[in-house]
């Protein structure tokens, strides 16, 4: 195997330790730091979205290799930077307001991230108000909105509504999920997509950043 | 008025964890504080448990006792902190106890503190044709998340497996002393919640759930089942993966039988006179969202296919405050009205 599917794989295994020894190798050899994120962690990230999907792996799996990730991407990312690597896109996530239930907001995060996003994460219980100074401060591509509760989904749509209210709406995707929210319900509020997992929703991202880039 | 059918609640209840034919279907729904308070104005001067004329008669304290810390916070006798500014009802937990995988420094709370028991003879007197059902709250999976935090746990299964097998255990044996004490009592079942479900499948998956959490579940049920009494579990989502071996350890009966995540009339067919089913009314869709006539309807269905036995209605959740009025009462209206049931 190749250094860069050392690191792959070991992403995939959730072994922190020797994706960061094989990140740090691979910078030592002078490997892109590009072609390390994209060969190594985007591609592994991707593996582990089509386990979840296919339920070899689970939420702990999910957030072993997730750790994994991200401790290379640390290492990483100085060089990204100094390469001038821009991010796939920009999302500002959170779980609405009046919802404290953050794991599965923290999942899409990481997918998002291990999808090459740049992630601004809001926390929970996030007024519409905070996703619109958000939004004005970090110009994301996507808003991704959670809500595990039936009681907080229709802040959702106050959400939607606050953007266009600030003439925001047309510059953002708003993509949204959580355990009582359906496709129907996304299409009722006029969200741009709707994801039923942590591993769709970074593939629902990918989709409207292209949507988004016509 | 009395029954028709003659036979107490907790005979009804009987029957139906046996797979045989009710003189109706019983009931025991759950409503939220912000449910109970559209509720209980309706129903006055009439006390809203009285109205209800649930058939379980809930003894214990299935999540504990709390030391009020102001601005909505609580702490329960784990130690853990909970805010309840906006979960009024159990609250989202804050920060973390065990911020290191150990229990070196941490000290269990007594499994056999009076609280637990104390009113249980009063309740029993109170209620004394019900069904009785001591509760275990947050169980074996929750309790352990609650203390080590739930991103932390899932991890630890595979970056601290022997500290996640130290603290499960520990949990049971806590858990096995309470039920001893329990079983003391004339009570009829035990009731354990846990949740091991997400809106697609288990959590952790099936293979951590069966290596690390199954062989101790086997432990808890025992002390149940040995002492003679009903096992009744809960887990939210859609684990129904699991019931073959739920029922290998001794399960009765499952609560809240999501319809959402699971095919409520197919599994009541297959595992009637196997395993009991209390709740499936939806509470993700049905009750918040449908029409009156939607609600019904559903609880027409339900009623129907417990018929034959092994169901208890329920909402699959107690009923939140986004729920109107006129569809709470819809289906109370409909499971009070079937033949056969006749308030003492």
């Amino acid at each position: 195997m190749s250094l860069l599917d050392d690191v792959r794989q070991s992403v995939i295994d959730g072994d922190m330790q020797s994706t960061q020894a094989l990140v740090n190798k691979a910078v030592g050899e002078k490997m892109p730091a590009e072609q390390i994120l994209n060969g190594g962690l985007i591609s592994a990230m991707e593996e582990v979205g089509r386990r979840f999907e296919c339920a070899e792996f689970y939420v702990p799996e999910m957030l072993i290799s997730a750790r994994a990730m991200k401790s290379g991407l640390a290492i990483l990312r100085p060089h990204l930077v100094a390469a001038k690597v821009r991010a796939v896109g920009s999302v500002v996530i959170g779980t609405v307001q009046g919802d404290l239930h953050d794991i599965g907001k923290n999942l899409v995060g990481m997918m998002l991230e291990g999808g090459g996003f740049e992630v601004i994460d809001l926390g929970a219980d996030v007024t519409a108000e905070k996703y619109v100074a958000a939004v004005k401060e970090h110009h994301p591509d996507l808003v991704g909105c959670s809500a595990l509760l039936t009681t907080t989904m229709p802040r959702m749509e106050e959400v939607i509504h606050s953007l266009r209210e600030a003439g925001l709406r047309d510059q953002v995707k708003v993509l949204i999920g959580g355990a009582p929210v359906t496709e129907k319900y996304a299409a009722d509020i006029g969200a741009d997509g709707y994801a039923p997992d942590a591993a769709l929703a970074a593939a629902c991202a990918k989709k409207l950043i292209q949507e988004k880039g016509k | 008025m009395i029954q028709s059918s003659m036979a107490t609640k907790r005979e009804i209840i009987r029957l139906v964890l046996e797979g045989r034919k009710p003189p109706y279907v019983p009931w025991s729904c759950g409503f939220t504080k912000a449910a109970r308070a559209k509720l209980e104005p309706y129903f006055a001067p009439i006390e809203l448990e009285l109205a209800l004329d649930n058939h379980l008669v809930k003894l214990g304290s299935d999540i504990g006792f709390f030391t009020d810390l102001g601005d909505h916070r609580v702490r329960d006798i784990f130690g853990v902190v909970w805010d309840r500014s906006i979960d009024q009802d159990i609250g989202n937990v804050e920060g973390c106890l065990l911020s290191e995988p150990s229990l070196a420094h941490y000290t269990f709370p007594d499994p056999l503190d009076q609280r637990f028991f104390a009113h249980i003879p009063e309740k029993i007197a109170r209620y004394p044709d019900r069904f009785r059902v001591f509760q275990i709250g947050f169980s074996l999976y929750e309790r352990a998340w609650t203390l080590r935090g739930m991103q932390n746990l899932l991890m630890d299964f595979y970056v601290h497996p022997q500290f996640v097998r130290e603290l499960l255990g520990t949990i049971a044996d806590y858990n096995i002393t309470q039920v001893q004490a329990a079983v003391k009592y004339d009570i009829d079942a035990v009731y354990f919640g846990d949740d091991w479900g997400g809106q697609h499948g288990l959590l952790m998956g099936p293979k951590i759930w069966r290596s690390f959490i199954y062989p101790v579940l086997g432990r808890m049920y025992r002390a149940a089942r040995q002492a003679g009494k009903y096992v009744f579990i809960h887990s939210c989502g859609d684990v129904d993966e699991l019931f073959e071996d739920l029922i290998g350890i001794g399960v009765n009966c499952f609560n809240p039988f999501q319809p959402e995540v699971m095919d409520v009339p197919d599994l009541l067919r297959k595992h009637r006179g196997r395993l009991c089913f209390h709740g499936g009314l939806s509470t993700q869709k049905t009750l918040p969202y449908g029409s009156v006539d939607e609600v019904r309807q559903e609880t027409r269905s339900l009623l129907k296919l417990g018929q034959t036995g092994g169901y208890i209605f329920a909402p699959a959740h107690d009923v939140t405050g986004d729920v109107g009025l006129e569809n709470m009462l819809a289906f109370i209206e409909l499971i009070q009205n079937q033949p056969g049931y006749g308030r003492n």
